[in-house]
């Protein structure tokens, strides 16, 4: 569990975060997003001390940051930046045992721990281990990365939009691998970003944060519906909110039992969000598809009243 | 690779066609009665006749042939000609010597052709080496033949060579004065090392001493060599006659003590600009992820800022080694030894082989330099590249 307590950061004259108070339980995954210079990652920087905050209060377990040594600090706190961050002159392996090693664990271990954590990230051990990171594509080193944040096993993890350097798809696939990922470990995750869909896809918890401050918080959902102010909307995707919302919710939620009626042609996974629905809807001109599970047997039925979420 | 016709390589064939002009158009070797008079210079042909001067251009032209269409087993053989060439050229001075000298103190010049020719070859040995991707130690290895040939030759048949009688004549001094060469250009750079290293840590702490010390620096480098030994001369002089240790440690105004100064001072510069370049310009996203990752300062700057600066800080060493084996030539002027006497003794006599004598030890010990030095960078490197 995190706390901050109206914590400020200064440089010199300038406020960079502004008395901000947050929250992050245990096993929860909270996404601080917000327009760049918004104070975001100096939030985060600050639980883990590579910037020391100037006043208020920050507690990890309920103990104040300040009264852990920093180094033993960080080795307890998963962290990943953007460029990654990888040694260029160690190998993939020597890179992942790194937290390990500082901690002093014997080599045995150590090996093993690297050896499942690539398994973890879909890293084949024979092929990657001995690799250097400019052998690595974008997403590979981002999964090194992760690999090495996770690797001590740490309770928190710190991200600092590890995924912004990445192409769409790529970023897609490591958001889908960082979900599966924290319903298996339910790690305590603080995540900057500044792209609000990843945000909404990712958060438990969505922070916006604007000129150093907490403009509002809770689940995205609830943010979407009641945004305290115009900043929030126009972040939220404004007119497009509908769209957004429709991207957290599933076909499987909306759908209605096979009835009596033909199957529709056109056909939907119950996994799907619900904005992929109305697409296929919108492209193929129907206002009705089969919902079908993940071996395509037709389990029940979509239509665009249900989608749309009309009472009648 | 391999695809269509490859095209001619442009820079062996030009390599080879001059080296084919040189051979047949500039004096091969000088024939002098003593050492102080002039030789008299002779062409290929003068000195052993067609019957062997145009043989020679047989594997020559088939050089710029194989050139031609540099497809790899063609390269290869052409590295093999070329090694071949370098290799006779001490048996053809050596028939040479035994065709042209008679008197005992007659001696035998190597003219223009012959330096030329080695100089172009050599180069012509590099091309090849590069265009095969030959690995650096096969590189040095394809020298060895080449190497024996010229010892073996110097050691049976070359005795009237002037180059040698003047090493003959110094064969102690000649090993001393490399001695005493390798030892100020050793005790110059080793102590920029440590120096330089302190500075540049000293100076990325702290901002003031940067300007400063690059100011002071940058100064000390601008000074011409001479007049800098000429301006320690005085206040070491005046130091060892004050303090009778310093006298005792053999300081003086002349001598060792002002050499290794200027050359440390000479040296300083571009060791710790490299040093300090090397250190800063580490990706600061490496040293974010390695603080936030738990590393202690020290490991960081051991286990990562070091590491990565390592390859620009050999490439420090290895400009200052280059620059502080010319410079030490100059110290032989101020009574410092080294390879240099050769040069300024040859030089007050009208000897042009006893500059030889000099130079060119001095010019193979800054390639020998350069070399190690950068295949210990490339070592470093490896895996390591970003």
């Amino acid at each position: 569990m995190i706390e901050l307590f109206e914590v400020t950061k200064r440089f010199g004259e300038e406020v960079a975060v502004d008395g901000i108070s947050l929250r992050v339980e245990k096993g929860e995954l909270c996404v601080l997003v917000g327009t760049s210079g918004c104070g975001k990652s100096t939030t985060l920087r600050m639980i883990n001390r590579l910037i020391e905050h100037s006043d208020g209060e920050i507690h990890l377990n309920g103990q104040p940051v300040r009264t852990f040594d920093e180094v033993a600090l960080r080795r307890r706190i998963g962290y990943v930046i953007q460029s990654t961050g990888l040694f260029p002159h160690w190998t993939v392996a020597r890179n992942i045992g790194l937290v390990p090693r500082l901690l002093k664990w014997p080599r045995g271990e150590v090996r093993e721990r690297v050896e499942a954590l690539m398994a973890l990230l879909g890293l084949p051990v024979a092929e990657f281990a001995d690799k250097y990171p400019h052998q690595l594509s974008g997403g590979q080193a981002q999964r090194v990365g992760v690999a090495r944040a996770l690797a001590a096993d740490p309770e928190i993890l710190l991200m600092d939009e590890p995924f912004g350097a990445l192409d769409p798809i790529t970023r897609e696939a490591l958001q889908h691998e960082l979900l599966d990922l924290q319903a298996r470990l339910h790690k305590t995750i603080v995540f900057v970003t500044h792209d609000m869909d990843e945000a909404l896809r990712l958060a438990d918890r969505l922070v916006v944060m604007r000129q150093g401050r907490i403009v509002q918080q809770g689940p995205p959902l609830e943010l979407l519906h009641e945004p305290v102010d115009d900043f929030v909307a126009s972040m939220l995707g404004g007119e497009e909110r509908g769209l957004k919302e429709a991207a957290l919710t599933r076909v499987r939620d909306r759908m209605l039992p096979l009835g009596p009626r033909l199957l529709a042609h056109e056909r939907v996974a119950a996994q799907a969000p619900l904005h992929q629905a109305l697409s296929l809807m919108l492209w193929h001109r129907v206002d009705r598809l089969t919902v079908v599970d993940d071996d395509d047997i037709p389990i029940g039925e979509l239509s665009l009243r249900r989608l749309v979420g009309s009472k009648s | 690779m391999g695809q269509g016709r490859p095209v001619p390589n442009v820079v062996l064939i030009a390599l080879l066609l001059a080296g084919v002009v040189a051979w047949l158009t500039l004096p091969a070797v000088s024939v002098a009665p003593n050492r102080i008079v002039p030789g008299t210079p002779l062409l290929a042909q003068e000195a052993l006749g067609w019957g062997v001067t145009l043989p020679a251009l047989v594997p020559m032209l088939a050089v710029v042939v194989l050139g031609w269409r540099p497809e790899p087993a063609r390269l290869r053989l052409a590295l093999a000609l070329v090694v071949a060439l370098l290799a006779a050229m001490p048996l053809w001075l050596s028939a040479a010597a035994a065709a042209l000298v008679e008197a005992a103190q007659a001696r035998l010049g190597i003219g223009a052709a012959l330096w030329l020719l080695l100089f172009l070859w050599l180069l012509a040995l590099i091309e090849l080496r590069a265009r095969l991707a030959l690995p650096r130690p096969l590189g040095w290895a394809l020298l060895l033949p080449v190497l024996l040939a010229w010892w073996g030759c110097l050691s049976l048949w070359l005795a009237p060579l002037a180059l040698y009688r003047e090493y003959q004549g110094r064969s102690d001094q000649f090993l001393d004065a490399i001695g005493q060469h390798l030892a100020l250009v050793g005790a110059a750079v080793g102590a920029a090392l440590v120096l330089g290293v302190g500075l540049a840590l000293a100076m990325r702490r702290y901002a003031g001493l940067r300007r400063a010390g690059f100011g002071v620096l940058n100064f000390l480098q601008t000074i011409p060599s001479i007049a800098l030994f000429g301006l320690l001369l005085a206040p070491l002089a005046w130091l060892s006659a004050r303090f009778d240790w310093l006298a005792a440690l053999g300081v003086s105004g002349i001598g060792w003590a002002p050499a290794w100064l200027a050359l440390l001072g000479y040296s300083l510069l571009p060791m710790v600009r490299n040093t300090f370049v090397a250190l800063d310009e580490v990706d600061p996203a490496v040293i974010e992820s390695a603080r936030g990752m738990g590393m202690s300062r020290r490991q960081v700057f051991l286990q990562v800022r070091l590491p990565l600066a390592l390859p620009v800080v050999l490439e420090g060493i290895r400009i200052t080694t280059v620059q502080a084996v010319g410079l030490t030539a100059v110290a032989a002027l101020i009574g410092a030894g080294g390879l240099g006497t050769f040069v300024f003794q040859g030089l007050g006599q009208a000897a042009m082989d006893l500059v030889l004598l000099g130079a060119l030890p001095i010019i193979a010990l800054a390639l020998i330099a350069d070399a190690l030095l950068s295949a210990l960078a490339d070592c470093l490197r490896q895996g390591g590249a970003t």
